[in-house]
């Protein structure tokens, strides 16, 4: 697991080096045969530029773009503590590097022996091509990640040996266990105060509606979502495990005893999974309302795991296993 | 938290369920000020009547074990704990005495005997 994590950063710290590299020394290189300034924008439909650059500038601004995404992704990678479950850095870091380094190929060939940068062409074969690749890359790289992920979780679930919970016969038990963020609570009244602000002053006249639907329909989204998953609800009983969001308790996801492979309780943080609220990540679903133990199940026939970030995890695990195991 | 009914207790069932949250509290499975999962929920788990389960948080939140609150639901009340943990000895008491013979008048006379 270690080697892992090492070469996966390695990995990713050569890939922003060398893409800089490309970026900002591609136009320095054939600085002879380059105009100066450059061609850089050219008008939608049109082969003939409408913007240009100095060379300098052409050539240390993606390289700038790059630097600062690589550098935010790089961050949470080698931040992170042991175990490299970023299937997004991998599927950020290689689409973003092919588009910039492409988009600078794409650039310097079309005008490179070109006398002035009005003469470059529009290189829109090149662009087509770059975006396909591109796409591909990412695909690519989110499967081949989280498949990999997904099999070492599976395999720190059999390490771990997911016990069952050890309790007298003749006994009915119930657990439950509740986590909430109040941090998401007020990002939720503060932005259904927006939208109800927005609403009353276009429906008021006070303001001309045009924009202000979309942010009103913005503001009223993101504070429906927001609390909806300011807090989580599980409980564990024998007709096995349900998840309950939001101060309603609804929607709710419902798994039978006989629809859960494994149960096992994991530590897990926000960088891992993309953030708070409702994540799907390499390392399947994860409800992260905070950081720390989360009860993780592998629902029968899935190759990825539902989480949901809830105090006494361990013990919600061991329930689950011992209804499961027909208690 | 966690919450375990014996399916084989003869007590009637809303006793149970007050007896099952009542060793919950005094096992410090929730603290003071923890919300209870609702009476719903409480319900579909351990697969009793949500009237049962009702009738069972009412009795506790009379021994001042339980608050209701409008908008926040069921609430642990503060000190319940020790006070919990009161009331199942007192219930024990009661029982054991109850099986040698001994009916809760005879019980209040022998505390009152005792010096």
């Amino acid at each position: 697991m270690r080697d892992t994590t090492v070469a996966v950063r390695t990995t990713a710290v050569v890939w922003t080096v060398g893409v800089t590299a490309v970026l900002a020394g591609m136009p320095l290189m054939v600085r002879e045969r380059l105009p100066d300034p450059l061609a850089t924008h050219w008008g939608s439909g049109s082969r003939v530029p409408d913007g240009s650059m100095p060379l300098w500038a052409a050539s240390l601004f993606p390289a700038l773009i790059w630097l600062v995404t690589a550098g935010l992704t790089l961050g949470v990678l080698l931040r992170g503590r042991s175990t490299p479950h970023h299937p997004w850095t991998a599927a950020t870091l290689l689409p973003t590097g092919i588009v910039l380094a492409g988009a600078q190929a794409a650039l310097v060939r079309a005008n490179l022996d070109r006398a002035d940068w009005h003469e470059a062409r529009q290189p829109t074969g090149w662009i087509v091509a770059i975006l396909v690749a591109a796409v591909v890359a990412g695909v690519g790289a989110w499967f081949v990640t989280t498949r990999r992920s997904a099999d070492t979780a599976a395999a720190g679930a059999h390490a771990s040996g997911a016990p069952a919970l050890d309790f007298p016969d003749g006994r009915r038990v119930a657990w439950f266990s509740r986590t909430a963020n109040p941090w998401l609570r007020l990002v939720a009244a503060v932005t259904g105060l927006v939208a109800v602000g927005v609403l009353v002053a276009v429906v008021g006249g006070l303001a001309d509606p045009g924009g202000l639907w979309a942010a009103f329909a913005g503001c009223a989204v993101a504070s429906l979502s927001c609390a909806l998953f300011s807090s989580v609800q599980a409980q564990v009983s024998e007709r096995g495990l349900e998840v309950s969001f939001g101060p309603l308790g609804w929607p709710v996801r419902r798994w039978a005893p006989g629809d859960i492979d494994a149960a096992r309780a994991e530590v897990r943080g926000p960088a891992q999974v993309g953030g708070w609220g409702y994540r799907v990540s390499g390392l399947g679903t994860t409800v992260m309302l905070r950081a720390g133990e989360c009860l993780v199940i592998r629902p029968r026939g899935r190759r990825t795991d539902f989480a949901v970030s809830v105090d006494d995890a361990e013990r919600g695990a061991a329930l689950l296993n011992a209804v499961r195991a027909g208690r | 938290m966690l919450l375990s009914l014996d399916t084989t207790d003869t007590r009637p069932l809303h006793e149970q369920v007050a007896g099952a949250v009542r060793r919950a509290i005094a096992e410090g499975e929730c603290a003071p000020g923890d919300r209870l999962p609702s009476a719903r929920d409480l319900s579909a788990a351990l697969d009793v009547n949500v009237n049962t389960v009702l009738r069972a948080l009412r009795g506790l939140r009379d021994e001042g074990l339980l608050e209701f609150r409008r908008g926040r639901g069921v609430t642990v009340a503060e000190g319940a704990r020790p006070h919990s943990g009161l009331q199942i000895r007192v219930r024990e008491l009661v029982a054991e005495a109850a099986r040698l013979g001994y009916s809760r008048t005879d019980l209040i006379d022998m505390i009152r005997g005792m010096p």
